[in-house]
This record gives structure tokens, C-alpha cells and sequence, in this order.
């Protein structure tokens, strides 16, 4: 976890630091808000690793050098076994970005197929009627 | 009386399922969330567009032989350079890392799958889609995209490139690289949230780093790529005028594109480093040398990677000349410490001379001319006079196609007994790594003086008394060599489609990292039990108990 956070808080720093140098060389708008952006976008995650981080408390088993397989061992989750949805989300997707260059009635099909796909998706192992577990 | 010896019994009951039919294979294919069957997928399926931009490549090579137009129109030309650029980087290297991260990266982490098996599924569903959405152009009235990979503003507009197959190639594109973002994201989380007890970062073998950074290099470089996209599908279909020229719309074109259009260099490159680095130790059996400061040199490469985007727009002469050509100059300081590392892993091995070492020498052989004549391109007055002439095609090729494909051949016969329990055939192998080497080196090695001479790229045409015609058979020669080198490639997997599973853990029997410490090919969820993990390669330790690795 510690090697997480500094590498992406390593990362935001070095961005933040190259726009201001290339904004302080007279680079043009679009590389220093690309920069600092890119920094922001580091910060972000290195942020949320560290508050993980402390939110979670000691270390973990992958993170401990001297650790054994079995420390890891108990629920590791869920695993969907196989799953339909992700074809229909991405082909009503796809058809919605198709109907922009055809004609927007294909866009208004493709969106209202990707909002019950998305749906589907989303609550494939959550229904309560049926157990895939 | 005679004793008759029961033959063994599988009890294992996922070896004696009865023989499935194809139906069932395909639905099994299609709604897979096994990590390593979806990099199948994408392997095959980005291998295929492999093909494709290959086709599109002889057909470029073959009007280029004499001057005249023999087999194109200026304008089919076009269609088919875009397509061939397109195709090359964003249909077949890009989801080619994706591919082989996905089959291996898991492995060597002793992760069950990765974090989010379903949106795996998605993303190469939206590869494959919007790849051939791209693709589908050629079907279109007018025909594919034809403004060049780079999508220039204002050549890009809907007024200097009508017709619905450039929208069908922006569309297909952000859409393809919608996957590539989530592919992405589910990448660093596995790394991040799914290594095996003892696994700490800097145990990590090279691949799985370099996978990592690449991942984080696609969350960086891809969203500008999908912004401009947007905008300039919103240009195109409703009119807005983001990429207009009158107000600067031509250079805020050229800079997001290179945003994303440098990082993506290194996007393609970065995880075929990493194979590069798992198979060397391997066939020099020795340790990797310098674990930790070819891990700080891969991230000093990402991390530079984005501060170098405006040297390829170097001839616009509105870029910071100075500060570009430091920045590109130091970036090859951390490339440079890797092929150090590289020679220093194989300096005083015991090296042996297999088909996968035999294509990570080709890729060394390579991309070093690449990245030497990518130190000439950096010097802003020598890139002015070769700018946008086969000199550049040369360099570029000698990078991409000596990073990607000969990594790429290198981690099919390496990792093909993981992935199918069979080795590839090594005198096939051979023969098809030495038809590949020579033909690639015979079209674009010779490209370099064509440049210098003056030869621009894009060109579908040219004088007899230009000069050009001798040096453009030689190229032609060796292009329809390195088409035939993958006949041999082909053959093999033919061939060798029923010989007899290998039956251990590690064929090579010097592997270090993870994945050689499980069946070939491995179960569902990977291990049936795994070894102790005390260094970066704990399956050479499992392996070989009696030699001591340096722990890091």
C-alpha cells in the first residue's frame, strides 16, 4: 500500500512540478492544463490509496515480506462464473454512437437498449428471485 | 493367472468432462469472465487486425514499387495509410497489451482473476466492435478515413474529408478506446488489491510492473483522446467549431492528439519491454540484473512520457523547441539504463539460443537502430530537414515494430505451452524469426536513405527521375518476405495443435516468476496451490530449491 501511494503521490507531484516549469518557460495553455490536469488525475488516486490506507489499519499479507500464502487465506469474493450482459452493454452502445452518424432514431434505440442493459448488468447477481450464486 | 493393472483413474473431475461441442464452446467464449479466455480473445483477435493492416500494408508497398499509379487512386491511397496506421496501433498493439496482460499479469500475482471480470468482457467487446466500426469505413460510400492516422484539423473536418467513413472511424475509435480506459482501470486495481500473500511491490516480476505503468500511462493518455474525438465528431456531425482553425482550433488538435499520441508510444512499447525482461533471465539463466533500477528506469519512462508530446510537432514551428528537445533527449536516458540492464542480465549467462531468445535479440537489434535514430529526430534542426519524409517511417517502424513484434513473437513461443500446454515447433520457429528479421530489416532499413533523399511519406507517387524507384524494390522485396514469414508462424501453430501437452509446470525449466508455478495450462481460478513468495521469482525458488536468490 505505501509503495501505491507514493508512487502515484511521486507521480502528481513530478506533474504538478513539469507544468510549472513548462508554464514558466512560456509553454502554451493546452500542455500546462494537460499537465496539471494529469497531476490532479495522480493526486486523485494517490489520495484515495492513502486514505485507504489509513482506513484499513496495519499491513497487509501482500504487503508484508515475510508473510505465507495461507495469512491470504478465506473469502477472497465473488466471481461472477460467466456472464451474458457485457455483450448487450457493448453492442447498444455501440449502436447509440452508430445512430449519432446514421439518423438519431437509431441513437434513441441504442440508448434506451443500453439503459436495460446497464441494468441487467448491474444487477445480474443482485435480483433476489433468482440464486446464481 | 495373470494380474491385470488398473489403469489410473482421473479423479479430477474437470479432466474428464465429456468432449463439448462447438455451439457450447462458442457460448462458453462469448460469455466468459476467465481472465486468460478473454486474452485469448483479445490475442487472436488483435492478431487478426495484425493481419489486416498487413494486407494494407503490401497494397501500399506494392503501388510504391515503380512510379505511376499501378493499382490505387491518390484518394484510395489515403483510405488505405489511414487505415494501415489506425489499425496497426490502436486495433492491434494497444489491445495486444491488453491481451497479453491479461493472460499473464494475473499469474504472475497469484490472483485468481482480476478485479473485475465482467467489465474485462465489456472492454473487448467494445474493441471489437468499434474496431470494426472503424474498419466497417470501407464499406461506406466514399469510403474509409483517409486523412491519416493523425486526424489533422482542418484536413479531419467534414469540409476537407466528407463522407460518413471518417465519422465512422471517429466513432469506432472512442469508442475502442473506451475499452482500453476500463481495461485500464481494472488492471491497476488487480495489481493494487489482488497479489498473493508475500507478494510486495518490489516483488513483483518486470512484466507485471511495466503492465502496471502502461495501465497508468492509458488512464492518462486515453481520456484526451476520446475528448478530441468527441469534439471533433461534434465538429463534423453538428457543426461547432472546437477544431476551427480561425481560432486556433488547427494546434489544439495537433496537442491533444500528441498527448495522447506520445504516452501511447510508450503505451505500446512499455509491456514489451516487460517481455523483453521476463524472457532474457530465463535463456541466460541468470536473474534479471538491476531489478530495482530497471523498475525506477521504467518509471522514469512513463513518467517522462508525457512531457515530450509537442516533438512531433516540431516543423509547426509553434512548439517550444528547447524545452521538447531536452525533455525527448532525457527521456532516452532511462531507455538507455534498460538496455544495460538487458545486456547486463545476459553478460556472462549461459545462454541458450530458443525461438523466444532468439526474437528478444532481433527486438534488442531493433529498436536500438529506433532509438538511435529517435536521438537524431529530438535535435529540432535535424528533424527539421528528414520531417515528415521515410526517415521518419523508418524510424518509427524500427521502434514499433521492433518493440511490439518481435516482443510479441518472442511471448507467443515463450508463453504459448502456458497458454495451450504445447510447445511451438523450434525449426519453424527459427525459420520464421530469420524470414521476419531479414525482411523487416530489408523494406525499412533502406527507407532511411529514401527519406534523406527526400522521399515524403504519405506519398502514393513519385518521378522516375526522382531517383526513388531502386531504393522503393528493395523495400517492396523485403515487405513481401516479411508477409511470407508468417506462413512458417502458421504452419507451426497448425503442426503442433495435437502434440503431446508438455506436462510440467515450467517447459523452459528457468522460469522465475509465478505463472511457472502452475499447470500448463493453468485451472479456472489458476492455482491449486502456490508456492512461498520470498523474492521476484518465486517459482525459479520453488523450482530450485538449493540455489539462493537475492531477496529484494
Amino acid at each position: 500500500m505505501k509503495t501505491t501511494v507514493n508512487l502515484f503521490v511521486g507521480l502528481a507531484l513530478f506533474y504538478f512540478l513539469l507544468g510549472g516549469i513548462y508554464w514558466a518557460v512560456g509553454g502554451e495553455a493546452v500542455g500546462i492544463t494537460a499537465l496539471t490536469l494529469s497531476g490532479a488525475l495522480a493526486a486523485l488516486v494517490g489520495f484515495y490509496m492513502w486514505f485507504a490506507q489509513k482506513r484499513m489499519g496495519g499491513v497487509l499479507p501482500e504487503d508484508r515480506p515475510t508473510a505465507e500464502i495461507a495469512d491470504g487465506a478465506g473469502e477472497l469474493g465473488f466471481y461472477s462464473p460467466h456472464s451474458w450482459w457485457p455483450l448487450p452493454v457493448a453492442l447498444s452502445a455501440c449502436t447509440a454512437g452508430l445512430g449519432l452518424i446514421i439518423g438519431w432514431w437509431l441513437t434513441f434505440i441504442g440508448l434506451g437498449a443500453l439503459i436495460v442493459s446497464i441494468l441487467g448488468y448491474v444487477t445480474e447477481y443482485e435480483r433476489p428471485t433468482k440464486s446464481k450464486h | 493367472m495373470t494380474t491385470v493393472a488398473n489403469p489410473p483413474k482421473l479423479v479430477n473431475s474437470q479432466m474428464v468432462r465429456k468432449p463439448s461441442h462447438k455451439g457450447s464452446q462458442f457460448v462458453k467464449w462469448i460469455t466468459s469472465t476467465d481472465h486468460k479466455t478473454i486474452g485469448y480473445m483479445y490475442l487472436i483477435t488483435s492478431f487478426s487486425w495484425f493481419l489486416i493492416g498487413g494486407i494494407l500494408a503490401l497494397f501500399l508497398r506494392a503501388e510504391l514499387t515503380r512510379p505511376g499509379l499501378q493499382f490505387w487512386s491518390n484518394e484510395q491511397y489515403n483510405q488505405i495509410f489511414t487505415m494501415h496506421g489506425t489499425i496497426m496501433l490502436l486495433l492491434f498493439a494497444t489491445p495486444l497489451f491488453v491481451g497479453f496482460t491479461n493472460v499473464i499479469m494475473p499469474l504472475q500475482i497469484g490472483a485468481a482473476d482480476v478485479a473485475f471480470p465482467r467489465l474485462n468482457m465489456l472492454s473487448f467487446w467494445l474493441y471489437l466492435f468499434g474496431g470494426t466500426m472503424a474498419f466497417a469505413g470501407f464499406l461506406a460510400p466514399g469510403g474509409a478515413a483517409s486523412f491519416g492516422w493523425t486526424a489533422y484539423a482542418p484536413l479531419a473536418s467534414s469540409q476537407f474529408s466528407p463522407g460518413i467513413g471518417g465519422d465512422l472511424w471517429v466513432m469506432g475509435l472512442a469508442l475502442s478506446g473506451l475499452g482500453t480506459i476500463l481495461s485500464g482501470v481494472n488492471f491497476i486495481t488487480t495489481i493494487f488489491t489482488m497479489r498473493a500473500p508475500g507478494m510486495t511491490m518490489f516483488r513483483m516480476s518486470i512484466f507485471t510492473w511495466n503492465a502496471l505503468l502502461t495501465s497508468i500511462l492509458v488512464l492518462l493518455a486515453f481520456p484526451p483522446l476520446a475528448a478530441a474525438f468527441l469534439g471533433l465528431e461534434s465538429d463534423r456531425l453538428f457543426g461547432s467549431h472546437i477544431f476551427d482553425p480561425a481560432n486556433g482550433g488547427a494546434m489544439l488538435w495537433q496537442h491533444l492528439f500528441w498527448f495522447f499520441g506520445h504516452p501511447e508510444v510508450y503505451i505500446l512499447a512499455i509491456p514489451f519491454f516487460g517481455i523483453a525482461s521476463e524472457i532474457l533471465p530465463v535463456f541466460s539463466r541468470k536473474p534479471i540484473f538491476g531489478y530495482k533500477g530497471l523498475v525506477a528506469a521504467t518509471i522514469a519512462i512513463s513518467a517522462l512520457s508525457v512531457s515530450v508530446w509537442a516533438h512531433h510537432m516540431f516543423a509547426s514551428g509553434q512548439v517550444l523547441l528547447p524545452f521538447f528537445s531536452f525533455m525527448t533527449f532525457l527521456i532516452g536516458v532511462p531507455t538507455g539504463v534498460k538496455f544495460f540492464n538487458w545486456i547486463g542480465t545476459m553478460w556472462r549467462g549461459s545462454i541458450t539460443f530458443e525461438t523466444p531468445m532468439l526474437w528478444i535479440l532481433g527486438f534488442l537489434i531493433t529498436f536500438l537502430f529506433g532509438g538511435l535514430t529517435g536521438i537524431i529526430l529530438a535535435s529540432p534542426p535535424l528533424d527539421f530537414a528528414v520531417s515528415a519524409s521515410y526517415f521518419v517511417v523508418a524510424h518509427f517502424h524500427y521502434v514499433l515494430f521492433g518493440t511490439v513484434v518481435f516482443s510479441m513473437f518472442a511471448g507467443f513461443y515463450f508463453w504459448w505451452p502456458k497458454m495451450t500446454g504445447k510447445m511451438l515447433n523450434e525449426r519453424l520457429g527459427k525459420i520464421h524469426f530469420w524470414m521476419t528479421f531479414f525482411g523487416f530489416h530489408l523494406t525499412f532499413l533502406i527507407q532511411h536513405w529514401l527519406g534523406i533523399k527526400g522521399f515524403p511519406r504519405r506519398y502514393a507517387d513519385y518521378l522516375p527521375t526522382d531517383g526513388f524507384t531502386f531504393m522503393n524494390e528493395v523495400s517492396t522485396v523485403g515487405a513481401a518476405l516479411l508477409a511470407a514469414s508468417m506462413i512458417p508462424f502458421m504452419i507451426n501453430i497448425w503442426i503442433t495443435r495435437k502434440s503431446p501437452m508438455v506436462g510440467v509446470d515450467d517447459p523452459w525449466g528457468y522460469g522465475g516468476s509465478l505463472e511457472w508455478a502452475t499447470s500448463c495450462p493453468p485451472p479456472r481460478h489458476n492455482f491449486t496451490s502456490m508456492p512461498r513468495i520470498r523474492s521476484e521469482r518465486p517459482a525459479f525458488d520453488l523450482h530450485h530449491p538449493h540455489i539462493k536468490t537475492e531477496g529484494h
